[in-house]
């Protein structure tokens, strides 16, 4: 085992994890509370900032010699183009959220908890999109859902965090079960978890096609509670809106992303069904994006909208794999993953820009209230930077140009035209139809933000941290630039929608 | 269908699961919530070793099985000390009573 | 040269842009500075670039197969729209010195108005389709942004709101046609789309022409999206003139010019153009009649001299469409910055409140009666001249009734120019109103549209020139001024038009006489509910947004129905898939 491949990725974090934790424990004398914050913080930024290096190590592997396989003692892992793209997004997003959070949850109680999970929680994603075994898969997504009830339930003296991490847990345990039965079914069938022998050995007589396509539906559905795909949706908005911001935007912008990426390497192995699945992902991205847009239009809680809107970004992604999984063509592959990482993008920054606004506006007023729409009247005065920030993450979301997600739903409709099938073709219109509605909730929030009549939240509002303006920047400039040339992050897009068509061999 | 002992098990299995599923959608409880849970883990525990059997690889499906009553043990924990924590904010354990983020 | 001017062009402002924003509102005068200094330069290059008009592709950058490759088309229809873009810009910015001094978000201000100006040079320009479009919603954006700039005031906000989401259903049109397009050439190019349209199968180029049709009538305000524009001028005047009169309205029109070659063959396509422009010609003008807000009339005209332009392209004329273009952008940025101070001086924008104003300030009326009298078609201004020439190329190539429709229309508008002058400057004082005086960098933008209505009708046979000689698929003939002036004033038709435009004149006046210009007329439960198309986007707004409030009960929050969500999911995916195995 070497911390230098990609393992590294994997290990580092959940090594880091218990000790971060340890760190904040040590001592309880209390007046090393502040040092002890600021070791926490330190630590826990190291940690992360370590894992760039085997992840840059392992891009260079996978530049150089392809598919990489290799084991952490028993456990065999894969690193693909998909794994690589959403390693990247995990460890950026939670590069970002780490040094976003120093400010935003300092003198917390529990800050040293809150940082060793969410270390806990990247290592796990990055060992779950790297997974080669089905079982294995399982494992990770369950410890990925742990520690992310525990970061949604975080702010436990809050009844409403506690009930919305109660939800959470009950209906992501749900969709386990159902993986697990699912398992069950393939293990049954086949006699091994090995996804590259299981994907071989469906295609044997002896195996029954009816139960395999039972085990996929228990995947679609049990993988799909992550996802949130529509009528599983339910806990989302409640999850992401009472989470600390900085898990909001994790859990908007990794979480469920790596939840569809589990879904895809499952279904994947049930080969030769990539036509039902296309057409059951494009159902469920329609619905996503509809429901999404409507929920999301009339809320007063910016949170909560922007966890609606995660639905119907969701819902895009989801048309782009369903068109490439339907017919064939590989650009709708690489428009979903350029969506995803997109999406990764810009809702990670309005998690991000909202909390600054939280930050300034209610924490640092030792108030845990929720951000609500009228409350950002004016901010723009106070908080120049984060309203700007917050425009190009809302306008980006509703798919205006010269911003990134302009050009990701851009790629999904060509991939779309190009199926020439008037059902696809249909869609993409109700699917640009669909931007515009959004718009309806995205405009009036940029709207609001430049009035010149304060409300009294913001009047109120005391200064930001350079820790919590720094990540906006990057984010910020990053979508604008990726706007003017989307080709840039070809070299992750395009070996993950590759991968993905080799998945489903087509 | 023949009385064989994996059929038994397999009809353990449907039984529990429908147990489960039809608690989960009248239980208004937190405390039962969790239990029913419990219920449904341990169908899927018969499941594995039912499969690993079925398919010859017993060892993979008890494995497996071990693994899941590990997971699942964590999930129970989480979920019992968010109950304990909900109740000490809520002052109740039914569920209707603590939603209050809708629509 | 092209090749560092059009990056320049389209750059340069949005520098400006950037740099008043970080300049930040704590330094007002600097900002006006930048502001007037990146819009005077990049008016420069665009009159440079004028002279270096090609039809060859200057840049070129590849993209990939999703995007194209980026490419920028100097020709003739490009550099003429870029250089009005770019000189009444920065005419609009200069005028806002004045006009927006003491304003406390002059960062934002600016920062929209330049770029809109990079964006709508770029959307000219650019000789890739996907890049049109890009362009096109930023220039949406700006628009929304400068709309809803005063935007503590409800109207405003939701008055950009309604401009956004009709131009975006609008942009879902260009989005279509381009992607049909792609999907049947492999290409994004103009040229491409241009030089192969014949090889298209019939259905798929009627697609794209209609829905390029869509994209360019919600763009330009044309029936049936002509609701968004009366209510777009809670613009501050400034945005009014350069957005949406002399600008990105005109991108509308620029869409059905250029894709002319390509869609002419297309069954009803040309007749489709020609009823869409003649239907808001006429039903614009017949707002404009009764409407009180100074403004809004203007608005109306604007809506229904761009429904010559369409109606111009329907008839095959694209050059006289871009004639009457370049005419309406001078006059029309002249009548709205006029009216911007005459707003700014009294403080309302009700012309029931004004009267006699006239001899209170005499330059701005004298520069609002020329730009009413270019408005009205009156010799030798530059309107009489384009409008004109498209009625006389309606008369050629159009139906007869179209021709007197047409007509018609140029009596109504010489009808409500007349009493829209005579409202504000005329007639008796009606309210005690604060007269400021303009100032001077007002009145120099003032003297120098004026001054420009004129004189750029002298500017046919040059752009004749540059269209006919870098539009290879235009097959436009080259003819002079001269030429022109010729052929105009020996039609009989032309003494026909001005004998309707006198009469109109003398309607006018006669109510005048009698204080008749406003009040209850049988026209105002049509134009208040824009001919009932306002009522279609009300039940469309209302209806979505009461739906979706409805469809939030679907979200109890309870534990059992979420489960009861899963369960029931699960079922249906199986009987679905049950049932396609």
């Amino acid at each position: 085992m070497n911390l230098l491949t990609f393992s590294g990725l994997i290990v580092i974090p959940l090594i880091s994890s218990p000790l971060v934790y340890l760190a904040g424990r040590v001592g309880t004398h209390e007046t090393t509370l502040h040092r002890r914050s600021f070791l926490v913080r330190g630590l826990a930024l190291l940690a992360v900032l370590i894992s760039w290096l085997p992840f840059s190590v392992a891009v260079q592997k996978f530049f150089m010699y392809g598919v990489q396989k290799f084991n952490i003692e028993t456990i065999w892992l894969r690193v693909d183009g998909i794994s690589l793209l959403m390693a990247g997004c995990v460890l950026f997003l939670g590069t970002l959220v780490i040094l976003f959070s120093g400010s935003y949850m300092a003198g917390e109680v529990g800050e040293e908890k809150y940082y060793a999970m969410l270390l806990a929680m990247m290592g796990l994603m990055i060992g779950l999109v790297s997974a080669s075994d089905i079982f294995n898969l399982w494992v990770w997504f369950e410890g990925m859902a742990i520690s992310s009830y525990l970061l949604v339930a975080f702010y436990r003296e809050q009844p409403a965090s506690l009930e919305a991490g109660m939800k959470y847990l009950v209906q992501s345990a749900t969709g386990s079960v159902l993986v697990l039965i699912g398992i069950a079914l393939v293990l049954a069938q086949v006699g091994t978890l090995d996804m590259a022998e299981i994907a071989e050995a469906v295609l044997r007589s002896s195996v029954n096609r009816t139960s395999l396509l039972g085990a996929g539906a228990l995947f679609l559905i049990g993988f799909g509670v992550k996802v949130a795909l529509v009528p599983l949706h339910t806990w989302l908005p409640d999850a992401h809106s009472q989470a600390p911001s900085g898990i909001s935007a994790m859990l908007s912008g990794v979480v469920i992303e790596i939840g569809l990426i589990a879904m895809l390497r499952a279904l994947a192995v049930l080969t030769g069904f990539a036509l039902s699945w296309g057409i059951l992902l494009m159902a469920f991205g329609t619905l996503n994006i509809l429901y999404g847009n409507l929920l999301a239009l009339r809320q007063t809680v910016v949170k909560r909208m922007l966890a609606y809107s995660s639905l119907s970004h969701v819902g895009y992604v989801l048309l782009g794999l369903g068109i490439a999984l339907y017919s064939g063509i590989e650009l709708g592959a690489q428009g979903a993953f350029f969506h995803l990482f997109n999406h990764m993008l810009m809702k990670g920054l309005a998690f991000l820009s909202v909390g600054a606004l939280m930050y300034g506006m209610f924490l640092r007023n030792g108030s845990h209230a929720a951000l609500k729409v009228s409350d950002l009247a004016g901010a723009a005065q106070k908080y120049p930077l984060v309203a700007l920030a917050f425009s190009i993450a809302v306008l980006g979301l509703g798919g205006m140009p010269p911003l990134a997600g302009f050009m990701s739903k851009w790629q999904i409709f060509v991939a779309g035209f190009e199926t020439q099938n008037n059902w696809i073709v249909a869609l993409m219109i109700f699917m640009a139809l669909n931007s515009v509605l959004s718009l309806g909730y995205y405009a009036p929030l940029v709207n609001l933000m430049y009035h010149k009549e304060p409300s009294q939240q913001v009047l109120a509002g005391k200064p930001l941290t350079w820790t919590i303006a720094l990540p906006l920047i990057v984010m910020s400039l990053l979508i604008i630039v990726l706007g003017f040339f989307p080709n840039l992050i070809n070299w992750l897009t395009v070996p993950a929608g590759a991968e993905l068509m080799k998945m489903f061999g087509s | 269908m023949t009385f064989t002992p994996l059929n038994v098990i397999l009809f353990g299995v449907i039984a529990l699961l429908g147990v489960g599923f039809y608690g989960l959608l009248i239980t208004r409880n937190l405390i039962k919530v969790v239990m029913v849970l419990q219920i449904l883990i341990k169908a899927v525990i018969l499941a594995l070793i039912l499969a690993g059997k079925m398919s010859g690889s017993t060892g993979l499906g008890q494995s497996t099985a071990a693994t899941v009553i590990v997971a699942d043990t964590i999930v129970a924990v989480v979920g019992l000390a968010l109950a304990v924590q909900v109740r000490r904010r809520f002052g109740t354990l039914d569920v209707p009573k603590i939603s209050t983020l809708r629509g | 040269m092209a090749a560092i001017l059009v990056p320049l062009v389209i750059l340069l402002p949005w520098l400006g842009a950037i740099t008043i924003w970080l300049v930040r509102n704590e330094h007002p005068r600097l900002q006006h500075i930048l502001a007037v200094v990146f819009s005077i330069l990049t008016a420069i290059a665009s009159l440079v670039l004028l002279t270096t008009a090609t039809s060859e592709t200057v840049i070129h950058i590849p993209l990939g197969k999703a995007f194209g490759d980026l490419t920028f088309v100097p020709d003739g229809l490009a550099v003429s729209l870029t250089a009005i873009a770019a000189v009444i810009g920065s005419l609009a910015v200069v005028f806002s010195v004045d006009y927006m001094r003491g304003d406390e978000q002059l960062g934002r201000y600016y920062f929209l108005v330049l770029f809109f100006i990079g964006a709508m040079t770029g959307l000219v320009l650019s000789g890739n389709l996907l890049f049109t479009f890009f362009f096109w919603e930023i220039t949406a954006l700006c628009s929304y942004g400068l709309i809803s700039f005063y935007n503590d005031d409800p109207k405003a906000v939701a008055g950009g709101m309604k401009a956004l989401i009709i131009t975006q259903v609008g942009g879902v049109g260009l989005l279509v046609g381009t992607l049909i397009a792609f999907v049947n050439l492999g290409s994004f190019q103009i040229s491409d789309l241009l030089a192969k349209a014949s090889t298209l199968p019939a259905v798929s180029l009627s697609l794209i022409a209609f829905s390029f049709l869509i994209a360019a009538a919600a763009k330009s305000a044309q029936f049936p999206f002509h609701t968004w524009l009366p209510d777009a001028m809670e613009a501050p005047t400034p945005v009014s003139a350069l957005i949406h009169a002399a600008t990105m309205v005109n991108a509308g029109i620029y869409l059905l010019a250029r894709f002319y070659p390509a869609f002419e063959g297309v069954p009803g396509w040309k007749m489709s153009v020609l009823l869409v422009g003649l239907i808001s010609a006429l039903i614009a003008a017949l707002s404009a009649l009764v409407a009180t807000d100074l403004k809004r009339v203007l608005a109306y005209s604007t809506v229904s001299q761009l429904g010559y332009m369409v109606y111009a392209i329907g008839a095959g004329g694209v050059l006289a469409s871009q004639f009457h273009l370049l005419s309406h952008a001078v006059f029309k940025a002249l009548l709205f910055l006029a009216a911007g101070s005459v707003i700014h001086s009294v403080g309302t924008r009700d012309m029931r409140r004004m009267g006699a104003l006239g001899s209170r300030m005499p330059l701005v009326r004298n520069v609002f009666i020329i730009g009413a009298l270019a408005l009205a078609g009156v010799p030798i201004l530059n309107g009489f001249w384009s409008k004109e020439y498209i009625l006389e190329v309606g008369l050629e190539h159009s139906p007869i009734w179209a021709y007197a429709i047409m007509l018609f229309g140029a009596g109504l508008t010489a009808f409500y120019t007349f009493r829209m002058v005579w409202l504000v400057f005329f007639g008796r004082e009606r309210d005690q109103l604060n007269v400021h005086q303009a100032g001077s960098a007002m009145k120099f933008a003032l003297r120098i549209l004026a001054a420009g209505s004129f004189v750029t009708w002298l500017f046919f046979g040059g752009l004749n020139g540059l269209l006919s000689t870098t539009l290879p698929f235009h097959a436009l003939e080259h003819e002079s001024t001269l030429e022109l002036v010729s052929a105009i004033l020996s039609a009989p038709a032309t003494w026909f038009a001005l004998l309707v435009v006198a009469l109109g004149f003398g309607f006018s006046w006669v109510r005048a006489r009698g204080f008749v210009l406003f009040g209850g007329s049988w026209l105002n439960p049509f134009v208040d509910t824009s001919f009932g198309f306002e009522l279609v986007n009300d039940l469309v707004v209302q209806g979505v947004s009461r739906f979706a409030e409805r469809l939030r009960a679907t979200q109890t929050g309870e534990l059992n129905w979420n489960i009861f969500g899963m369960v029931s999911a699960l079922l249906v995916v199986l009987v679905v898939l049950w049932m396609g195995a």
